[in-house]
């Protein structure tokens, strides 16, 4: 599915090799500025990081493809502090980003209210303009809405419990454990330990500034217990 | 406009490139004595002694001041070089007021529509049955010389470009909303439409009053169309206890324009203006309000200006006694090679306690060659104001970009959206 192959961000990641399968789920943990953001940015393209090294998306090289080329792809990046954009609503953006039209727009309409009803989003939400007066918890639940409309094949979701109160992790797990399909990759930043439980990972990729450690849920559990330094 | 000066003198005077001249060529041949005296000889203005006499008076105190420069505060950053290259045909084929009849004929058959073509006005066949309480309309001196006497007083000496455009239409259309029509033009607003005649580069000017009588509410979706030389100089008169809603649109049609709009507010009347433009060749676009006490002003302009176009702006609101509120929030967009300046000026008398005044100016720049100017004036006289002011200018930024991207917009539909978003 995708996979990294002697990928370095300058400066704070430094050739890795990493390979996510199809239709799994991975948690990534490491500590604080080690760049796990960066590497999640990194992937799907951001014009300011200076990379080097290869990705490989479906066995297809996609080091050259601009990030709008990637997301047609079905890659997709849930920020960890999503960008309000004031003057466009949140339905507004979707619809135009699914490029939807005529007919198609009440059905679009539909799926999204019922998404965002049932992340427990406020009446009108639809009307709202993205991300803007809207709490931290508010904006990782319209990411989340995103990513389940815009035909996406791989998250990769950057903290997505953070702001979150305890009903808006339960929505969350439910949101993602539904998502998931043999055809979805999911990758996941958290060090949210019962997010991770949630979701039954396939594997835990603990980052290192030029290294990787990989293992299963066993591997968060001892980074829980003794900290990074034991792994 | 040639069909207003009266004389081919202008053109006989031109050598070398005879049939084009400048904005300031224009300005000296009619502030000069040959010119007043041939105004002073001209049968149109004597049926009125006193329209003549202020027409007069205005010429002469043209030729004192000329045409603006950067000096002036209105014009600091307007690029009045460039509009003194533009060249300007001054000779065209005979008037003829049939063909322009023609020419406009569609708006006889609109609703509730005005065209306004150098000084001459053309309705649609609604507005000329005269139904009671109708909107009234005094075409130039023909119908009622003592009102046009009345009227003209309104218009004052300036030393921006309303002198000259005043200059160029010894005819003043007035526009005249009843008392007796109270709502029927808010809820069926009145379409008023400045057009140039031909394409030619040739200017053509319009000089107008409308007047919102007592206790009306009155709605005008103003279209704009400059494709030659237009200057306009319109006078609203917002009379006790009335309102006005302007929708403007100024599209880009290839030519050149001024537009002056002078506000003249009588005590607890409302004035709302939304508009929108593209700028031009060269474009100026000023509003200037003069609020007696309890006036309610609201200002809010969304520009697009398209790739290589000027457009400059001056809003003055002049609050000279108490309670009055004013709000102008503008936005302009600049796309490659544009120019644009904004300059708001709140000037507040002693007698003007109670003063509200919130002035916001949002300025987003497409591109580096883009230039872009902002400058809010608040000359206060009095203590008991609250006035505010937020001036930016400021590139697309990088983070909306990246997120819209990684959304699967392309760059340019991505600033597409933000631009919408920014002009929302």
């Amino acid at each position: 599915m995708l996979k990294l192959t002697n990928y370095s961000v300058s400066p704070v990641l430094e050739n890795l090799n990493i390979e996510f399968d199809v239709g799994r789920t991975y948690i990534i943990m490491g500590s604080n500025g080690i760049g796990k953001s960066t590497l999640l940015h990194s992937i799907m393209g951001r014009p300011d990081l200076e990379v080097s090294g290869d990705v490989e998306l479906n066995g297809e090289n996609i080091n050259e493809f601009e990030v709008d080329e990637r997301a047609k792809a079905g890659m997709f990046i849930g920020f960890q502090s999503p960008t309000s954009i004031p003057g466009l609503s949140n339905f507004q953006f979707l619809k135009q980003a699914l490029n939807t039209k005529g007919t198609e727009i009440r059905e679009t309409l539909e799926k999204f209210k019922g998404l965002s009803q049932s992340l427990g989003l406020p009446e009108g939400w639809d009307k709202r303009n993205l991300n803007t007066d809207a709490s931290g918890g508010e904006k990782k639940k319209n990411e989340l809405i995103q990513m389940q409309m815009l035909n996406t094949s791989l998250a990769m979701l950057d903290e997505p419990d953070s702001g979150l109160d305890v009903d808006g992790i339960k929505a969350l797990s439910k949101q993602l454990n539904e998502w998931r399909t043999a055809d979805n990759t999911l990758i996941v930043v958290t060090h949210y330990e019962k997010l991770i439980e949630s979701l039954n990972p396939d594997a835990i990729i603990v980052l290192k500034k030029d290294h990787v450690v990989g293992g299963g849920k066993e591997l968060a559990q001892k980074i829980f217990a003794e900290g990074f330094d034991s792994v | 406009m040639y069909k207003n000066l009266y004389s081919e003198r202008l053109v006989d005077s031109q050598t070398g490139v005879a049939s084009y001249f400048k904005l300031e060529d224009l300005a000296d041949y009619i502030s000069s004595s040959d010119f007043i005296a041939l105004a002073e000889q001209s049968g149109y203005q004597k049926k009125v002694p006193g329209v003549h006499n202020h027409f007069v008076d205005n010429l002469m105190y043209l030729r004192e001041v000329g045409i603006p420069n950067n000096k002036h505060e209105q014009f600091n950053f307007s690029n009045l070089n460039k509009l003194k290259q533009l060249d300007i045909l001054a000779k065209q084929s005979q008037y003829d007021p049939v063909e322009a009849l023609e020419r406009f004929e569609w708006v006889a058959h609109q609703e509730q529509s005005i065209v306004i073509n150098d000084s001459v006005i053309l309705t649609s066949m609604d507005l000329g049955s005269k139904k009671p309480f109708g909107v009234q309309i005094l075409d130039n001196i023909k119908f009622n010389k003592q009102k046009q006497d009345e009227y003209i007083k309104i218009i004052e000496p300036t030393e921006d470009f309303r002198n000259l455009t005043y200059a160029l239409t010894p005819f003043t259309n007035v526009i005249i909303f009843p008392t007796g029509s109270k709502e029927r033009y808010y809820n069926k607003p009145l379409n008023i439409y400045y057009e140039n005649s031909t394409q030619d580069p040739i200017l053509e000017a319009n000089t107008t009053i409308v007047d919102v009588q007592y206790n009306t509410k009155v709605k005008i979706n103003e279209t704009v169309k400059a494709q030659a030389g237009q200057m306009n100089y319109v006078t609203y008169i917002v009379r006790e206890d009335a309102e006005l809603v302007i929708d403007r649109n100024t599209v880009d049609c290839g030519g050149w324009g001024i537009f002056d709009s002078r506000f003249v507010c009588h005590p607890g009347s409302k004035v709302t203006i939304n508009f929108n433009n593209e700028g031009s060749k060269y474009s100026q676009e000023n509003f200037y309000f003069k609020c007696s006490s309890h006036v309610d002003i609201n200002v809010k302009g969304r520009n697009n200006i398209l790739a290589g176009n000027e457009y400059h702006q001056y809003v003055l609101v002049k609050s000279q006694n108490d309670n009055n509120k004013s709000v102008i929030d503008i936005k302009n967009v600049g796309r490659e090679k544009a120019n644009t300046s904004f300059i708001g000026k709140f000037d507040v008398s002693p007698y003007s306690i109670g003063f509200n005044g919130e002035m916001n100016n949002n300025n987003l720049m497409l591109t580096k060659d883009t230039k872009m100017h902002t400058r809010p004036i608040l000359d206060i006289h009095t203590k008991e104001i609250e006035c505010s002011h937020g001036c930016t200018i400021s590139n697309i930024n990088n983070e909306h970009m990246y997120y819209l991207q990684s959304r699967g917009f392309d760059k340019d539909s991505a600033k597409d959206i933000l631009v919408e978003s920014f002009l929302c």
